[in-house]
């Protein structure tokens, strides 16, 4: 599943070899630009789109794999833009809506083609670059690394309750059910963070965040 | 939940991020002495646990499901400032892994679930606890109580900033207010459910994790503070509530009066919660609002018995489970 997120973020091109700062600064000019120009200037935003999507021909990234991340984005986007001509007796507010949505999609590509030129661990060491504190990047890749782990511990515990056939019942007891394991989870997580953390200890650990020498 | 961006104005945008950015900071500073050199480990894997646990779909016998937020249940286990950086930086690490919420939204994002969340939610547990001395009742009356209350709070805030966000000529800002405080304090009472029974498991296994976090420094400046802060996301509670009687009746008591009237007479033939359908129309404002108000305090308060009954009971065979690995 991991895969899906990021999945072209290890090939090679133009766009992944800029340098990481300049990668996030076009993308994020991009995005103000798509929320800060009123929308009666909409050549510009025909510009912005055709930036858009050049930026993620050039790296690479194929228009099946954008219009699936697009049609699972789109009705969370849309339920909540919805709710404007719907609070309106669905006679005003429908280009106050399409506005919204137009520049909730175009924000949404530019944060994708981001995601997608720039692994995870990249973000890190561009955020150390920036000077954001250390232990913040630090939680941000002990994050990174144990996510996985937690989800699959979700996983072993939603097969357990499967094959124990946990599933029916009222709804409450379903909330129940679900919610203890996140309790459980959490209990377990718990009981992990402090074995890692004696591990940490015994290997030198006193609370102060090191990092290799990052020029790369 | 998330906000994406192009809903709000840029310079709210920054407004909301500076807000934000001040709020995280001081939790950063705050949250080295309370935890020292387990800041790390326990605050990244109190993330990566909030991450997965929003994984976890919630049936509500519709096709769309709700999930936890995690808020107030970050601030119950690790206080209210490593809560805080954990739920920002799960926000910060959903948007640069799934583009999940906006990057200029981020401020706002972070507003509403960690500040509000796990700061204010935070006070209002404590607070609450206090009051029904202590002891696993009070722990997850008090959760269940700051989780909705956390929600709505954020609801009022998100409806100000969308308010600050438009001019006032596009469209009526009273129905729109209506409906997000109408959705929000459901969507409320789903979180505090959802934390009152994690909150409870919780206690039931590990009281010690809940009790290490509510022992913080009982000095009367700490106190005060917390009133305060519990204090202001009651306020913003309540101004959720009052936001449509405000704007969407201008013309004062008297008509209020008379739209209960007529609201109440059309009510009693159809249904508690039956009138989504009449919001758009003119005049619901103040009845949905006050049904969705007094309705979600309801449901909240028997939730934080029911779950303060329920748990009990069954425990031992939920430990019995779950240790057998």
């Amino acid at each position: 599943m991991s895969d899906f997120w990021d999945r072209y973020g290890r090939s090679v091109s133009i766009c992944h070899r800029m340098p990481p700062v300049l990668k996030l600064v076009l993308a994020i000019s991009v995005i103000v630009a798509g929320v800060a120009i009123p929308v009666r200037y909409w050549p510009a935003y025909g510009v912005l789109g055709c930036l858009v999507f050049a930026g993620h021909s050039i790296a690479g990234i194929p228009l099946g794999y954008l219009i699936k991340r697009l049609l699972i984005f789109l009705p969370f986007v849309g339920s909540m833009a919805i709710s404007l001509p719907l609070s309106q007796g669905l006679d005003r507010g429908w280009d106050l809506m399409l506005q919204i949505m137009f520049r909730g999609c175009l924000a949404f590509l530019v944060s994708l083609w981001l995601v997608n030129v720039m692994p995870f661990e990249q973000l890190l060491v561009t955020l150390r670059k920036l000077k954001v504190p250390a232990v913040v990047v630090a939680i941000l890749a002990f994050m990174y690394r144990y996510v996985f782990v937690v989800w699959d511990e979700l996983d072993k515990m939603r097969t357990a309750r499967k094959v124990r056939s946990f599933s029916g019942g009222s709804l409450w007891f379903r909330w129940k059910t679900l919610s203890q394991m996140i309790g459980m989870l959490l209990i377990r997580s718990l009981n992990r963070a402090e074995r890692i953390h004696g591990a940490m200890c015994s290997r030198g650990w006193d609370g102060e965040v090191r990092w290799l020498d990052d020029s790369d | 939940m998330h906000i994406q961006d192009g809903y709000l104005s840029t310079s709210v945008c920054l407004a909301t991020g500076a807000i934000s950015l001040g709020a995280v900071g001081y939790s950063l500073h705050r949250m080295k002495d309370s935890l020292g050199e387990r800041t790390v480990p326990l605050t990244g894997m109190m993330g990566s646990l909030i991450f997965a646990g929003q994984m976890v779909n919630f049936p509500i016998g519709l096709p769309v499901s709700g999930h936890l937020m995690g808020g107030v249940l970050a601030a119950a286990i690790l206080g209210p400032w490593a809560g805080c950086v954990a739920v920002t930086l799960v926000l910060v690490a959903q948007w640069a892994l799934f583009s999940d919420g906006g990057l200029l939204a981020l401020g706002a994002n972070v507003l509403h679930m960690a500040v509000l969340g796990s700061i204010g939610g935070y006070a209002v547990m404590t607070t609450v606890r206090k009051l029904l001395g202590g002891g696993f009742r009070g722990t997850v009356a008090g959760s269940v109580v700051a989780a909705w209350l956390a929600v709505l709070a954020a609801s009022a805030v998100f409806c100000l900033e969308f308010r600050l966000s438009y001019s006032a000529a596009e469209f009526d800002f009273g129905n729109i207010f209506t409906l997000m405080v109408t959705l929000h304090a459901l969507i409320g009472v789903g979180e505090a459910i959802i934390t009152g029974f994690v909150v409870s498991v919780i206690y039931q296994q590990r009281a010690d994790l809940i009790d290490a976090a509510q022992a913080s420094r009982n000095s009367v400046a700490a106190s005060v503070s917390r009133v305060v802060a519990a204090g202001l996301v009651c306020a913003l509670a309540v101004a959720a509530f009052a936001a449509p009687f405000a704007s969407g009746l201008p013309d004062g008591l008297d008509s209020v009066a008379e739209r209960f009237r007529i609201a109440a007479a059309d009510q009693s033939a159809s249904g508690l919660f039956a009138d989504y359908d009449a919001i758009p129309m003119a005049g619901w404002q103040g009845l949905s609002v006050s049904v969705a108000g007094i309705g979600g305090a309801l449901v909240v308060f028997a939730a934080a018995v029911l779950i303060g009954r329920a748990i009990p009971m069954t425990a031992p065979t939920i430990a019995a489970e779950a240790t057998g690995e």
